[in-house]
């Protein structure tokens, strides 16, 4: 996580300037302050414009997970170089293919973000997430740098900004370069299922309350392989819990995956740096030679094929 | 794979053999010489005072970039060639709406189409609203000839472009455009060309200006806060922009070195040396006059200017999710069919 540090700066810098309350929240993850009060737009609704980060774990497994060697892990061989000696090995090896990432492509140990930490698959779809994590490297939608879906693209190591407006509310990831607006006006149904999904916003007091429906089946939640289906409906809250951050919950409905909704809560930082930015990050050039560098490079006088 | 909006104005022009794109605002302003001409309009304003640009926009003016040989000296057309441009245009629009296909509607049918063109790419073209028509023979103001201003090499490398597209080769994935592989088509005709209608959405907040456009899901935020320049290179550059009154000018440095990758139209290739600047100006209730002038040593031996009108799109008009890189089926299929193409050709 590159901006890890960064944001874990600012967090400190900003609890220090608001003092222990804050800070205690940020510990606990925040239900929201009641006190707290947002600044006001022009037209008079909570200020949630800014750039903010998620900075935790959850794009790992946004349940609770202890550190590991690597995302994608084979068993590590039997031991028998010393006779009649049983010395069981205690971790899996890293999968040869990111074996050469060594501490950095190992994964940090987090708490986590789901309530009660339990995520009530149907008993096929508890097996299809575990085969998903075992196929992580070949299924992930993330490591092919594919829209990331809502909320996965929330709480993935990369900033987003909000962008306030009045009829619409655009919300503009760093990540693969997704937006989605968020209509806050009457609109027409999705015409089609998507990545991002179809959102419309209201204010409940001071959230804003964001349903969102028409998803295609293709993203995850994590890279743990938590998965859904095209019947995935979501409904997120985003309420300012203080000048610094948003406590952010969302509730994951989908029939046929899902036994019964089921609740993400985190807390979202703003990156307070002066001038920060939502920056580039065209990951498709980055991915083409995984995704089409098997086909090699063909010699067009002697049609060979090298790869 | 996708048809680009020049070639297919070009093709259209070529198919009708009409006046067709060499055309200024006489649409709604038979007698207007530019669309700078249209006396000041009050531009609304955002809830927080800001000049409001907010709402659908989309090219749908019939004007070629360059002027075309045959208008050549001439920046106006005639009222006369004006008025017949209009009524084909209409009748066009007509022949579409009845179902018509091929030479009716100003472009060739599936079946008469070679690879480059029109052929299935017609299914996915948009054609919206009749183009309207305008006195202008070029978007280019500024050289008078209303040509680009290339290079010696620029202009090889323009002439190479048009030559391999829909042919190849395909030795790799490195050898489809930068908009064939989903990445874009450049950011200096992003706000008026699109090969899928080129719909834009701008979103304001305080402090800043947001640019989305359909294809590519091509994005801009720009800062509109004071800030300077800063110092990373991108394929969008760093934008800062100002409010001169209402105009939104916007100033764009720090571009990436792209112009090893393949372009579908060579202006639109960010180098390290361009430096592009953008002025919006809403010129009447549906029309954004949009001025860009564009400096880069490395492709044009001197800066030009193009002044477009793109039209308001009605209120409740939306741009919805592009998914290019998501299912581009087409790259590997093109780089299946070049070694299909090298195997055979190898074995003569």
């Amino acid at each position: 996580m590159p901006t890890g540090l960064k944001s874990a700066l600012i967090v400190i810098v900003a609890a220090i300037a608001l003092g222990g309350a804050v800070w205690t929240q940020v510990r606990s993850a925040s239900p929201r302050s009641e006190a707290y009060q947002a600044a006001r737009t022009a037209d008079g609704k909570p200020d949630l414009s800014g750039i903010w980060q998620a900075v935790n774990t959850a794009n790992y497994d946004i349940q609770s997970h202890p550190a590991r060697p690597a995302l994608a892990l084979t068993p590590a061989p039997p031991r028998t170089g010393v006779a009649g000696v049983d010395r069981a090995t205690p971790t899996d090896l890293p999968a040869p293919a990111v074996r050469p990432l060594g501490a950095v492509g190992a994964v940090p140990a987090g708490e986590s973000v789901v309530d009660g930490d339990e995520i009530p698959y149907q008993p096929w779809a508890a097996a299809m997430k575990k085969e998903n994590s075992e196929h992580w490297l070949e299924r992930d939608p993330e490591i092919k740098c594919f829209m990331p879906g809502v909320p996965r693209a929330t709480y993935m190591p990369y900033p987003f900004q909000i962008i306030q407006s009045t009829d619409n509310i655009l919300i503009t990831y760093e990540f693969a370069g997704a937006t989605r607006i968020i209509h806050m006006n009457t609109v027409g149904d999705s015409p089609s299922p998507s990545w991002m999904g179809w959102s419309r916003g209201r204010w409940e007091g001071d959230t804003l309350v964001v349903d969102v429906t028409d998803f295609n089946d293709q993203t995850w939640f994590d890279r743990a392989g938590n998965f859904h289906s095209d019947a995935l409906h979501i409904v997120e809250r985003y309420t300012a819990a203080s000048p610094y951050h948003l406590t952010y919950e969302v509730t994951i409905e989908d029939p046929k995956v899902f036994t019964r909704p089921w609740k993400m809560r985190m807390p979202l930082y703003r990156r307070v740096e002066k001038d920060k930015r939502i920056l580039e990050y065209k990951c498709v050039e980055f991915v083409e030679e995984a995704m089409y560098g098997h086909l090699g490079v063909v010699d067009p006088a002697t049609g060979h094929v090298n790869r | 794979m996708r048809y680009r909006s020049v070639a297919v104005v070009l093709t259209l022009a070529a198919a009708s053999g009409i006046a067709a794109f060499a055309l200024t605002s006489a649409a709604r302003s038979p007698t207007a010489a530019s669309t700078s001409d249209i006396p000041s309009y009050a531009t609304p304003r955002t809830a927080w005072g800001d000049p409001d640009f907010q709402g659908v926009w989309r090219y749908e003016a019939a004007i070629a970039l360059e002027r075309p040989s045959k208008f050549a000296g001439r920046e106006l057309l005639t009222d006369a060639e004006v008025a017949e441009a209009d009524r084909l245009e209409k009748d066009q629009e007509a022949k579409r709406l009845a179902g018509e296909e091929g030479e009716a509607v100003g472009r060739r049918s599936v079946d008469e189409s070679p690879i480059r063109g029109n052929e299935y790419n017609s299914f996915w073209q948009d054609h919206g609203r009749p183009r309207k028509i305008y006195k202008q023979t070029s978007l280019i103001t500024d050289p008078r000839d209303g040509r680009i201003p290339y290079t010696p090499d620029a202009q090889k490398a323009d002439a190479r472009a048009a030559a391999r597209y829909g042919v190849g080769p395909y030795e790799s994935f490195l050898d489809p455009d930068t908009g064939e592989r989903c990445l874009t088509d450049g950011v200096t005709g992003m706000m008026w060309q699109g090969p899928n209608g080129g719909h834009n959405q701008i979103v304001q907040s305080p402090g800043y200006v947001t640019i989305l456009h359909e294809e590519f899901r091509d994005r801009r935020i720009i800062p509109v806060d004071g800030r300077k320049h800063g110092n990373i290179r991108q394929w969008f550059g760093d934008s800062v922009g100002h409010w001169e009154g209402d105009t939104l000018v916007v100033d764009t440095t720090n571009f990436v070195d792209r112009t090893n990758y393949e372009w579908a139209s060579i202006w639109t290739r960010p180098s390290e040396t361009l430096h592009l600047v953008e002025r919006f100006k809403r010129s009447d209730a549906d029309t954004l006059e949009y001025t860009i002038t564009i400096e880069d040593p490395q492709t044009f031996v001197k800066p030009w200017t193009a002044v477009i009108p793109i039209s308001r799109i009605p209120d409740g008009a939306q741009i919805y999710e592009y998914a290019c890189h998501e299912g581009n089926y087409a790259l590997p299929n093109l780089l299946s069919g070049g070694r299909a193409d090298a195997k055979k050709k190898a074995g003569k």
